[in-house]
């Protein structure tokens, strides 16, 4: 029965089939955007040549300038800074909930799951509370501080260049901290309890287990959540807009957000897709360094 | 083998997700190219959020239908925030509507796009308000009719303005006089929309021009004078650093709840103060001058879209800018008819619209010009400099000179 049936599909070969469609709306969806993009990042496309037939051909041109604009400069370390903050902050905090919860108490379970709420919600409304939170006269973070005596006069959070990157980190720490814990238990719940207790009789100390099993034994895990982590933060876009658009005085700008802006508010099209482009090469790096661990996890 | 089939399965689910996906966005636009062979219909993109005027079109337009049977007209909302975005999109892949209703100052960019119809001899304009004509005119060539005007103007909190004693301001010296002894606790004397962007750039224009100076150069004494009012008014806490966050609504609110005792904003603002604090005693003023009386020109404009349906698109401006169409919207929007006879007539028994009225003899067009968003842009981003303390007034006028030579002089 089961081996006529086999035969019947040969399923070896009608995978192809089934890979096909995907393929084909892969090519379309995705890779023509993205040709598309890197063309029109070669041209000048500007609102007097958009629906011209033809487009003058720029070179580099586009790429030169944007390496010469102090705006993408600093959005370029900008999206570098936020994304190494956020992550640092995000696994680590993550990473000590998830051995928290792993304890496995009472109301563990129940509060993991509260936990994952910030994850959730539109990160519209997170951007819109964050901004709530911050705001200079009404803000109750400046409110709170006041209170307890820390601070004599209102600090401008999101009207300051100095202190605006602050608080989009601290806001998209606070989204991010439940995608780390959560992958991060269920990394530590595929680690044999066998293991932890063998050591305890070979008189490990609780440090050591961690540094000794945990953490190698985690390897994987943590990898995925990095490299993951870092593709979701680099391209981060609407958190940016409805908190700060970039501003004040262009100090908050990411690749995303000054792509956007060149591309649709200052209807320079191709800088805009040329500064699209860096970020997606930057992506497309990091990408590979994901596909490569988890092939070696595979083997 | 287990994997490969999971591996199937995630794939189809893709595609399955794709499609949908792709549908959902199809729908959305090209309605009007395919269906209804084509010359019936006739499709109206806008971008008004507010619930009054989408109802006040919707009223319009269906008059429109069923006074005539020739055409079929269908008004869709795109959100302001997406609305550039879309007809950008819209231009490269041809998929736009009859009739576009934008916001003035980009109408440059996109008629140098060539994706508006020229309408020079299709359509009379010499009674509507010159500056509202400018900028839907690109080297003499109409490409655009207005829908309606509006400026800024001085609002202020009477009883706030009793309480301290003080008269309404009517130079700078005096709104800085007047913001500093109004502002105490909670109450910042004056505020205006101040973000890097068109919003912030149409509240700004009035300061610098009332100097005398034009648009193109801030680095001269008037330009510099305008960013140091802004710095003055900011350092000395007679307004308050987060209007570089607040829209022009978040400003109204912020002058509805008492917590700002004047502000600049337009007329389209009346109808939800009415409705949200009718208890507030407020009046509306002249923006303060330096050297002259100056306002920034607002409202959106008609365009007819090129290779569209253009009879149809004439033949609908035709009815919707009649005198009894023009009154009914202008006084839904709190907008001024850009038509002069029209507007002088509007407001006999409203003393509020007619400062309005007044202001808008003062008030100047930005642009025309296809680079407009680049200069509005640089004059933005010197006043968030100024305001933030990020660079001195000289400084900041003198960074914005270099960006709007760049463009201007090509």
């Amino acid at each position: 029965m089961k081996k006529t049936r086999k035969r019947l599909f040969a399923y070896d070969n009608v995978g192809i089939l089934f890979v096909l469609p995907a393929f084909v709306y892969m090519l379309v969806f995705v890779g023509y955007p993205i040709v598309r993009n890197i063309v029109l990042s070669f041209q000048d496309v500007t609102v007097r040549t958009l629906t011209k037939p033809d487009k003058p051909f720029a070179g580099l041109q586009n790429y030169i300038d944007i390496f010469q604009d102090p705006v993408f400069i600093r959005s370029l370390l900008n999206t570098l800074i936020f994304t190494v903050c956020c992550l640092v902050f995000q696994f680590i905090i993550g990473f000590l909930l998830a051995l928290f919860f792993n304890q496995n108490f009472k109301t563990s379970k129940v509060v993991r799951g509260l936990l994952l709420i910030p994850w959730m919600i539109p990160i519209t409304v997170t951007a819109l509370i964050f901004k709530f939170i911050f705001g200079t006269d009404v803000g109750i973070l400046n409110y709170a501080l006041q209170s307890l005596g820390l601070i004599k006069e209102n600090i401008d959070w999101l009207t300051s260049t100095n202190t605006a990157m602050f608080a989009l980190i601290c806001a998209n720490v606070w989204i991010g901290i439940p995608f780390n814990m959560i992958l991060i238990s269920t990394g530590l719940t595929t680690i044999p309890t066998e293991l932890y207790e063998s050591a305890a009789l070979d008189g490990a100390g609780k440090v050591q287990t961690f540094f000794k099993i945990t953490l190698p034994l985690l390897r994987p895990t943590i990898e995925s959540v990095l490299i993951l982590g870092f593709i979701y933060t680099f391209k981060v876009y609407d958190l940016v807009y409805v908190m700060t658009s970039g501003g004040p005085v262009n100090s908050t700008h990411m690749l995303s957000t000054y792509s956007y802006k060149l591309s649709f508010e200052l209807f320079k099209y191709s800088k805009g897709a040329a500064v699209a482009n860096v970020l997606l090469v930057i992506l497309l790096i990091v990408g590979v360094f994901y596909l490569r661990a988890t092939k070696e996890e595979n083997e | 083998m287990k994997k490969k089939r999971i591996l199937a399965l995630a794939m189809t689910a893709a595609l399955t997700a794709g499609m949908l996906a792709g549908c959902g966005g199809d729908s959305g636009n090209g309605e009007n190219k395919e269906s209804g062979g084509g010359d019936k219909e006739v499709t109206i993109w806008y971008y008004w959020e507010t619930e009054g005027h989408q109802v006040a079109l919707d009223k319009v337009i269906t008059d429109y239908n069923s006074s005539q049977d020739e055409y079929e007209v269908t008004a869709k909302y795109v959100p302001f925030a997406d609305f550039k975005k879309q007809l950008s999109i819209g231009a490269s892949a041809d998929e736009l509507p009859d009739i576009a209703i934008l916001d003035s100052p980009d109408h440059a960019s996109y008629a140098v796009m060539d994706i508006f119809a020229d309408i020079t001899d299709k359509f009379d304009v010499s009674n509507y308000y010159e500056g509202a004509v400018d900028s839907c005119t690109i080297d003499g060539t109409l490409y655009g009719v207005p829908f309606g005007v509006n400026c800024l103007g001085l609002y202020y909190n009477e009883d706030m303005l009793k309480e301290a004693g003080c008269d309404v301001p009517t130079t700078w010296d005096e709104l800085k006089e007047t913001a500093q002894k109004l502002t105490k606790d909670n109450v910042t004397g004056l505020a205006f929309c101040s973000l890097a962007n068109e919003e912030g750039t149409f509240n700004f224009m009035p300061w610098v021009w009332s100097t005398g100076t034009d648009s193109y150069t801030i680095d001269s004494e008037g330009g510099i004078k305008a960013l140091t009012l802004a710095k003055d008014l900011v350092d000395s806490g007679a307004m308050s650093k987060e209007c570089i966050n607040w829209t022009q609504g978040d400003v109204m609110n912020q002058f509805i709840s008492g917590n700002v005792a004047m502000m600049i904003n337009g007329p389209w603002q009346i109808p939800t103060m009415q409705q949200e604090a009718p208890d507030l005693n407020w009046n509306v003023a002249l923006i303060p001058k330096d050297a002259e009386y100056a306002s920034c020109l607002g409202g959106e404009n008609y365009a007819v879209i090129k290779d569209g349906n253009e009879e149809g698109a004439l033949d609908f401006l035709e009815y919707a800018t009649s005198q009894e169409q023009v009154e009914y919207l202008m006084d839904a929007f709190g907008y001024i008819s850009a038509d002069k006879t029209i507007a002088e007539s509007q407001f006999a028994e409203d003393p509020v619209m007619q400062t309005f009225t007044e202001e808008l003899n003062y008030a100047k067009a930005r642009g025309p010009l296809a680079e407009w968003p680049e200069v509005s842009n640089a004059i933005s981003l010197a006043f968030n400099k100024v305001m933030t303390g990020e660079a001195q007034p000289a400084d900041a006028a003198a960074e914005a000179q270099a960006t709007i030579d760049g463009i201007v002089g090509q």
